[in-house]
């Protein structure tokens, strides 16, 4: 990883000094060892600054939306999950792939730095971090599937035992138990919206939880308002998550919400597939879900 | 001195329980909180006394994140109001940490003083008795000192200190004085010595900074200081002093109730004005604002800051941005 990390500060100074991008994202170390987070360079004296480790494990291509208004040049890097979230960005039109330039990593799967930081923390005496990051030890695509440098040996997919196997724990319940279900995994739920914000797909200009004329989802942090917020923003999922599980890492509470978007994966994949969100960029593509045409022969309700 | 001894723990816990609602630091699934004890269920959760403190700030006590207001119904032009829901049945906190109850002394600024005392919260805050745990071993992430709190004397109604085998138990005032009755058979007088306090390990450069703050509003250090952040509301909802609230209402046909809910400056929506303006439009000028308030709105205010020093945004926030490290880059900046 060191070897990756130098690269990529020799890149980002490259391209800096060359202004052929004016801003290069990348991390840089915090206070702790497991303390990384998201950096963006500005000149080449920032980007010495610029690390790649363990725990480089946030999804940059959500912090694109930042400067989706702008027309300048940006550069970052991303590991296969992130990368399937520029090809989210990229289809939803939300970026223009000429203002990117993407270093790609492959990506031996990562530590979670909050899995650390609680373990340190003293509030939790049993807290033990895992070796590898729950996003990372399922993991389809390690290796990026759109950059115009790729740097890091070739990485074989992970997974942890069969892809589905929660999901179909939880078709077989009964529709009360799966009330019952959802309900205990949903009630501690504090609608800090850390879930929304961190999704590289929750792009929309004015979210539908933010609107107040007229206010579609409750704002109370009741069973039910809790549950709508959950299935509208699950269902705006469906066909467009690119499971980098930053959702389920960033949840103050621990709730484990890639469970939601692996039963939609599910569905979209049988329904419509197969289909993998973000895996293949050709320019105009529309994922499924995303088309509406007159002649379909479905009622549109 | 007063000692509660370990062994009588879950029998004075059963004795407050019958008098109020007691909450105590629990362990339940995957978070801990201050919880009601007859919600315990032993083999499952776990006390978290022995912990440094816990996940969720104790705030919700006297601030619930969601909290109806009143009951109303609608005929024609005329609007009845039917019931209020001002909560005055007593409830008693068990081993609050002292920067968390500074945490509620800074509510307390904020709900009933300069001229106006908030019902709501009146009528839970003096129904509400706070038993603090006096900190002797500060955690990686604590610098409590450092914002003016002094880990072992919290200006509670009972103060308890962990000497291992029990609590030396220290009631400070009336309230705690009653609520000291409530257990009194439980309690023994002993002569103890209290722990030595062990050294704190951050050095936070909160002095002087309040002042410097009012020079630096446009200074292009927030930009750089905001671009981690991806405006949640993960640091609000885990500060145990953040207390913005939304008032909101559910009507179903002619009838509906009002309530509060706790809203967060993180949000695009929070500033957003009638007419569709927002003065803080951009990530950075939120996130300005949410520090600023911290460091210096609220101490130009009330005369102390709106950060307690208890570590929970540092350890929580998804970008790893640290409180303490921007104190420390606004105090360098020029």
């Amino acid at each position: 990883m060191k070897d990756i990390a130098n690269k990529i500060k020799a890149i980002a100074q490259d391209l800096l000094e060359k202004g052929e991008v004016s801003l290069f994202m990348g991390w840089e170390q915090g206070e702790f060892e497991f303390q990384t987070r998201p950096f963006f360079a500005r000149t080449s004296q920032d980007a010495e600054k610029l690390i790649f480790n363990e725990y480089s494990i946030h999804n940059l291509a959500n912090a694109l939306l930042k400067f989706r208004d702008g027309q300048e040049k940006i550069g970052l890097v991303v590991k296969g999950c992130d990368s399937r979230g520029i090809v989210r960005l990229l289809e939803d039109l939300q970026f223009k792939r000429e203002r990117l330039y993407i270093v790609g990593v492959c990506c031996p799967g990562l530590k979670d730095p909050l899995e650390a930081a609680r373990a340190h923390s003293g509030f939790n005496p049993q807290a033990a971090p895992a070796p590898l990051a729950a996003k990372c030890r399922s993991c389809l695509q390690p290796n990026p599937v759109i950059y115009d440098q790729l740097l890091g040996e070739e990485q074989a997919p992970r997974s942890e035992g069969e892809r589905y196997a929660q999901v179909h724990e939880i078709e077989k319940m009964s529709a009360d138990e799966r009330y019952r279900f959802f309900e205990e995994m949903l009630s501690p739920c504090v609608r800090c919206y850390g879930c929304r914000q961190a999704c590289v797909a929750c792009n929309c200009r004015t979210c539908i939880f933010d609107e107040t004329k007229p206010q579609w989802v409750g704002r109370e942090t009741s069973a039910s308002d809790n549950f709508m917020y959950h299935l509208v923003k699950a269902l705006h999922m469906a066909g467009r998550c690119v499971e980098c599980g930053e959702c389920e890492r960033v949840c103050p509470v621990n709730i484990p919400l890639m469970l939601i978007n692996q039963k939609l994966i599910k569905d979209v994949n049988q329904f419509y597939g197969p289909y993998e969100a973000g895996l293949n960029y050709v320019e105009g593509a529309k994922p499924p879900l995303s088309v509406y045409k007159e002649n379909d022969p479905d009622d549109f309700h | 001195m007063k000692i509660l001894s370990k062994q009588k723990l879950t029998a004075a816990f059963d004795q407050l329980a019958e008098k109020a609602e007691l909450l105590v630091p629990m362990q339940k699934g995957a978070t801990s909180a201050f919880l009601p004890w007859p919600e315990f269920e032993p083999g499952r959760d776990e006390l978290r006394l022995e912990a440094l403190n816990v996940d969720k700030p104790p705030k919700d006590a006297v601030l619930p994140q969601t909290e109806r207001m009143y009951k109303f119904s609608a005929s024609g032009p005329e609007v009845a109001v039917q019931e209020v829901y001002e909560i005055s049945s007593p409830r008693i906190v068990f081993g609050i940490r002292p920067c968390d109850f500074r945490g509620i002394e800074c509510l307390d600024q904020v709900f009933l003083t300069r001229g106006y005392a908030d019902g709501f919260y009146q009528s839970r805050r003096d129904n509400t008795v706070f038993i603090a745990q006096a900190c002797y071993q500060p955690g990686p992430n604590c610098f409590c000192n450092a914002m003016g709190v002094d880990p072992v004397k919290p200006q509670a109604d009972v103060t308890i200190h962990d000497l291992g085998d029990g609590y030396a138990w220290e009631p400070l005032t009336p309230k705690g004085e009653e609520t000291t009755e409530m257990i009194s058979d439980l309690l023994q007088e002993k002569k103890a010595d209290l722990p030595e306090v062990k050294p704190f390990t951050r050095q936070v450069a909160y002095a002087g900074l309040a002042e410097k703050l009012k020079d630096l509003f446009e200074h292009p250090i927030w930009e750089k200081l905001s671009d981690p952040c991806q405006n949640c509301g993960i640091c609000t909802y885990s500060c145990p002093t953040c207390y913005c609230f939304d008032i909101q209402v559910k009507s179903f046909g002619e009838a509906g109730y009002r309530f509060r809910c706790w809203d967060s400056c993180m949000y695009r929506e929070y500033t957003l004005m009638a007419g569709g303006h927002n003065p803080r439009e951009a990530s950075r000028e939120r996130f300005r604002n949410r520090f600023l308030h911290k460091l210096q709105f609220f101490q130009e205010r009330y005369g102390q800051p709106l950060c307690i020093g208890c570590g929970r945004c540092l350890i929580v926030c998804p970008a790893g941005i640290s409180i303490v490290n921007i104190m420390q880059e606004l105090k360098e900046v020029e």
